[in-house]
């Protein structure tokens, strides 16, 4: 018995199949991105008030790590779509079952808290890195706390911690596949359905492949670019 | 104008377990060069420390301008009115030197940006480095770094500075370039508290002469006096060694 597989490269330009990739090639740019910015923000302030002084705020983030980055992503792109909305007061729940496009929100929300973690352990890091004279210089100069995390420390550990920051963006962005199962229909479900309809699954997920790969090099190439352009004059070269 | 300047009472500070500072009293008045000095580990850098509360101190207190540190409602504004100059410099490496020197008296002291950049440029004048504002602090050498970090202590336009040891960590020719700085500082009457084993500066510039060993002031004169006949065992044998390396 021999396989026999008949490829049909140009079937991927045809519709619906062609309207299919480029939805889900949309959707994953736009999830990805979308959390990604939401992750940075959220994942900056609790990485932040882990390194303040109030043993509050400190035990706040510290709770908030450890809940979302041990709690696997599946586990909670589910208890966010299927558990959560129960939770809610019924007219609340009523409202967001009624929201448009429930599922991308879900998973809008799922991918950023989940990274928000992981984003808030590499700031800490990054702020530890710093040198604990830094934090005299700014602090002896009259500067508030806050100001000095905002002028100072933040803008300095960002910069160290640039390449960091870029993979997390590729981690959200493989990870956004995920999604499909609460029936986002981003790059990898657009390929199952291909696969479904036409029985051309070598084509289909080829095309998924490739969409991961190549936005993957872009992101890359790109960051590599921003690092250069941020970097700290004379710092580099003396290294 | 407050005499004196700074008064520091029945002063001890812990690190854990550890007293670095044992029940210091002491004060200091304005216009006047003080050189600290002593012994690795003899609290030098926790005194001076203290007297901007970069280290909260467990008991006593210390009055700046008469107010209380200890009850300070804002410590930062308090703060804004001490300049404090570091071994390690400790410019902020992302930031050019003109952005270095701009940040506290804008945002602390509220300046506005074409007020604080004209000081700045006065200041980098005063400190012999015009020309580097643009630059950024890995691009200088260390002597240009600790005078950038002269200026950038001299824009909060302080009442008093505090120095920590500022020519340890550079080479001989530059020590000369930062020493000579200090010197015009205090020439001009500023009030400065200067940790260093620079015997040469200590005695060429300073007023008086503190020695300290083991959290405590073991000796305090006019500087004259201390090198001419320092009274403790601990001073002479610390003196006779810190010369005998030079
Ligand atoms: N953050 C800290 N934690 C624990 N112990 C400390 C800390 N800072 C200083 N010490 C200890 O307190 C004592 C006094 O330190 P301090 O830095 O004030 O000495 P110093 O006179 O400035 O010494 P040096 O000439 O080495 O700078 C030392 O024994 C030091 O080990
Ligand atoms: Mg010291």
């Amino acid at each position: 018995m021999t396989l026999k597989y008949d490829f049909d490269w140009p079937m991927l330009l045809e519709d619906p199949y062609r309207e299919w990739i480029i939805e889900g090639f949309i959707n994953t740019v736009y999830l990805s991105l979308m959390a990604w910015g939401i992750a940075l923000m959220i994942g900056i302030f609790i990485g932040t008030i882990r390194m303040t002084r109030s043993p509050m705020l400190r035990f706040i983030g510290t709770v908030y790590v450890e809940f979302f980055r041990n709690i696997p992503l599946l586990v909670q792109l589910f208890v966010w779509f299927f558990v959560f909305p129960l939770m809610l007061p019924h007219d609340w729940m009523m409202s967001w079952n009624r929201l448009p496009h429930v599922p991308f929100l879900t998973a809008l929300l799922a991918l950023s808290l989940f990274t928000a973690a992981r984003v808030a352990e590499h700031i800490r890091s990054g702020i530890s890195s710093i040198p604990k004279g830094q934090f005299d210089a700014a602090t002896s100069s009259g500067l508030t706390q806050v100001q000095m995390y905002r002028y100072v420390i933040i803008p300095y550990a960002f910069r160290v911690m640039i390449p960091t920051i870029a993979s997390e963006f590729l981690t959200i962005f493989k990870n956004s596949a995920l999604t499909l199962t609460i029936g986002v229909s981003e790059i990898t479900s657009a390929a199952k359905s291909i696969e479904a309809w036409s029985f051309h699954g070598i084509e289909a997920y080829s095309v998924a492949s490739v969409t991961y790969m190549t936005t993957t090099a872009t992101v890359v190439l790109f960051m590599g670019w921003l690092e250069h352009r941020l970097r700290i004059p004379g710092l580099i070269a003396k290294k | 104008m407050t005499d004196p300047l700074v008064d520091i009472r029945d002063l001890s500070l812990w690190y854990e377990k550890f007293k670095a500072l044992d029940n210091i009293s002491t004060s200091f008045s304005s216009g006047r060069c003080v050189v600290i000095c002593g012994p690795s580990g003899s609290g030098k850098s926790s005194l001076l420390r203290c007297i901007n509360r970069l280290e909260e101190f467990q008991e006593g207190d210390v009055l700046f301008e008469g107010q209380s540190l200890r009850e300070c409602p804002n410590i930062a504004a308090l703060r804004s009115n001490i300049g404090m100059v570091f071994q390690h410099f400790e410019l902020y490496p992302h930031m050019s030197i003109l952005d270095n020197i701009t940040l506290a008296p804008r945002h602390a002291k509220g300046k506005s940006k074409a007020d604080a950049e004209a000081l700045a440029h006065t200041l980098l004048e005063r400190v012999d480095i015009a020309d580097q504002a643009k630059k950024y602090p890995a691009e200088l050498s260390g002597g240009q770094q600790q005078r950038a970090a002269i200026a950038r202590a001299l824009a909060l336009e302080p009442k008093l500075m505090l120095f920590d040891e500022p020519t340890s960590a550079l080479d001989p020719e530059m020590i000369v370039e930062v020493l000579r700085v200090m010197r015009d500082l205090a020439k001009d009457g500023m009030t400065m508290l200067v940790v260093t084993h620079e015997m040469v500066f200590a005695r060429e510039v300073s007023d008086e002469i503190i020695f300290m060993d083991d959290g405590k002031i073991v000796e305090r004169k006019e500087t004259d006096d201390f090198f001419s006949n320092p009274h403790s065992k601990r001073a002479q044998d610390f003196l006779d060694r810190i010369l005998m390396k030079i």
